[in-house]
């Protein structure tokens, strides 16, 4: 369980994270989804005690961040974002110098578990520096499972992998949430979207959405476009729901009219139907437009710019 | 302690791998071992006959020795150790370090004990030169075992002075050269107390400048084969001050996170 409570990190005058509240639930994936700068990697630097918040505070597994930074050290695996790693080792005996400062008993097992865990096995014995970056992110991954934390925090899992290992990373993921609290950072949203069973999106240091990916969908997308396809003439339907008063623009998509309602909250099926109808169309098809999330999280973080900048000007 | 026991033997087997660590102990050797045949050479010619003579000779050339070893810290400290905390700076592996359940000085005593290791490994070297003494009749065994003892602890603090500097930045190069400042400012403060006598500074300034001096406590004392227990004191506290600067360095780390 994370709990992040009213978080402040500044760096000197730049606040990188502002205020912000969030929590990550046991037994559940939490998506950090954000563009790049936007303060994913600061806050998790802060949850896992590398670096102490300005304000506020964050409770991991039930320890103060800042308090009992040995106790969340204790209990969190991290990932941090550009995979250190120490490239004259191979993964086993990076895996065995970590375990002998955490003091873990049983290593060589843990060790041997967690390497064929991400399938790496076979490279176990090969110098860190010979392995692709893919693998290295594994050896990464590896250590952070090493002492079966309870709370996993992985800054851009995903990153540079191929598409092949990106699945199997996601599933990986998956199943770990299971298991543990898994808080992950990606500026992708459709693997927010497939892997966690919720996601906080940041922007500019600021908390602008959270839910579940359903909820999301929901809040964000609320009365979207609507795609009409009718029988009979396209062009005379399009003008027809164009003169509808709750219609802002209707434009002819090849054989379908999409309708923009102008307050994006209402939902502008049932009045298109029967205008339609009453003019006499065949109605084939009346729906919302599927929302898709890529767009919503491109629209809100450019709003988000466009309003911080106006703020400054 | 299993921490730091951890960060000792990689550190260690780090150094027992690593060809410029050969390269700085055969260098600090070969100097060594051509000043030791010089001095000895010397003396032989000057007198061809006595035990005494012999003996004076064995004594000059283990204390010139260790003299040299003592005045070539200031180069040695800083090479051996001005990789230890600036590279995993620079590595980023600072981070999983400091995000593990280690506490910050755990880990600067492993990297020091480890320096300090292969430095008393360069110091057994040394003690060969000793051995080959021994045909011309056995050393003191005062200036033995007190001017050993103070190389060993002399070694100690310069190399904790000079890791300050590799906790400070991550430019290897820098941590070098201001190790080597550091050094020479503590080798020469006695010499400074020297200039800085009658000259307006108060018989404090310049008795702290001396007390903080080097030379003052090795040089001149343990190095002639006097073991005083305020020497002793003086580096086990200056090496203790200095580890703890460093480890605090290293917790600064935090607020400076890059
Ligand atoms: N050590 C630092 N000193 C000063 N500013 C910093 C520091 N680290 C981060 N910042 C600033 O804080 C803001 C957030 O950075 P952060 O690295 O948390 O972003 P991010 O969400 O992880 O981005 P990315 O997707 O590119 O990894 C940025 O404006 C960045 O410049
Ligand atoms: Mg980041």
């Amino acid at each position: 369980m994370i709990t992040v409570d009213h978080l402040t990190k500044r760096y000197g005058d730049v606040a990188a994270v502002r205020d912000i509240s969030f929590t990550a639930e046991n037994g559940q994936v939490t998506g950090f989804l954000g563009p790049n700068g936007a303060g994913k990697t600061t806050t998790m630097r802060v949850l896992t005690g590398f670096t102490p918040p300005t304000s506020g505070r964050a409770l991991v597994g039930g320890f103060d961040v800042f308090e009992q930074s040995m106790n969340v050290r204790r209990v969190v695996g991290y990932l941090p974002e550009n995979v250190p790693l120490y490239r004259d080792l191979t993964p086993y005996e990076y895996l065995m110098y970590l375990g002998e400062i955490r003091g873990l008993r049983e290593r060589k097992a843990r060790a041997q578990a967690v390497l064929a865990r991400v399938g790496l096995s076979a490279r176990s014995n090969s110098r860190i520096r010979t392995l692709s970056k893919g693998m290295k992110q594994r050896v990464g991954l590896a250590a952070a499972l090493l002492h079966d934390p309870q709370v996993l925090i992985l800054d851009e899992p995903t990153i540079g992998l191929d598409p092949l290992q990106v699945l199997e990373l996601r599933q990986l993921v998956a199943e770990l949430g299971r298991e543990h609290t898994v808080l992950f950072s990606t500026h992708i949203l459709s693997e927010a979207e497939q892997v966690c069973d919720k996601i906080v999106i940041i922007n500019g240091g600021q908390i602008i959405a959270q839910g579940t990916p359903q909820a999301l969908r929901d809040q964000l997308a609320r009365g979207g476009r609507v795609v009409v396809r009718v029988a009979g003439d396209l062009e005379a339907a399009r003008a027809v729901l164009a003169a509808l008063p709750a219609v802002q623009e209707a434009v002819l998509d090849r054989d379908s009219v999409v309708v923009t309602p102008a307050d994006s909250s209402a939902d502008l099926r049932p009045d298109a139907a029967q205008a339609l109808m009453a003019q006499g169309f065949g109605l084939l098809e009346v729906r919302s437009l599927a929302v898709n999330l890529e767009d919503i999280f491109i629209e809100l973080t450019r709003r988000e710019v466009g309003a911080q900048k106006e703020e400054v000007a | 302690m299993s921490a730091l026991w951890a960060v000792y033997k990689r550190e260690v087997a780090l150094f027992f791998r690593s060809t410029i660590a050969y390269a700085i102990a055969f260098g600090v050797l070969l100097f060594m071992g051509v000043l030791f045949s010089a001095t000895v050479t010397q003396f032989v010619a000057n007198n061809t006959s006595g035990f005494a003579q012999q003996l004076a000779t064995a004594d000059m050339a283990i204390v010139g020795m260790l003299g040299t070893l003592a005045f070539l810290m200031f180069i040695i400290a800083p090479l051996l150790t001005m990789r230890l905390l600036a590279e995993e700076t620079r590595e980023g592996t600072l981070e999983v370090l400091m995000t593990l359940p280690m506490h910050d000085w755990a880990f600067v005593l492993g990297k020091f004990f480890a320096v300090w290791t292969f430095y008393t490994f360069i110091l057994a070297c040394t003690l060969a030169y000793v051995v080959m003494l021994a045909g011309m009749g056995v050393p003191d065994a005062g200036i033995l075992f007190a001017g050993y003892l103070g190389a060993w602890l002399y070694g100690g603090v310069t190399l904790a002075l000079s890791m300050v500097w590799s906790a400070l930045t991550e430019d290897q190069i820098v941590a070098a050269f201001l190790g080597a400042a550091t050094i020479l400012v503590f080798y020469l403060s006695d010499a400074l107390a020297l200039i800085a006598n009658g000259r307006g500074f108060t018989a404090g300034a310049t008795d702290f400048l001396r007390e903080l001096s080097l030379v003052a406590h090795y040089q001149e004392t343990m190095m002639q084969g006097i073991l005083r227990g305020e020497d002793v004191a003086y580096f086990v506290l200056l090496t203790v001050a200095a580890l703890f600067v460093t480890s605090v360095l290293v917790g600064t780390r935090r607020w400076r996170a890059s």
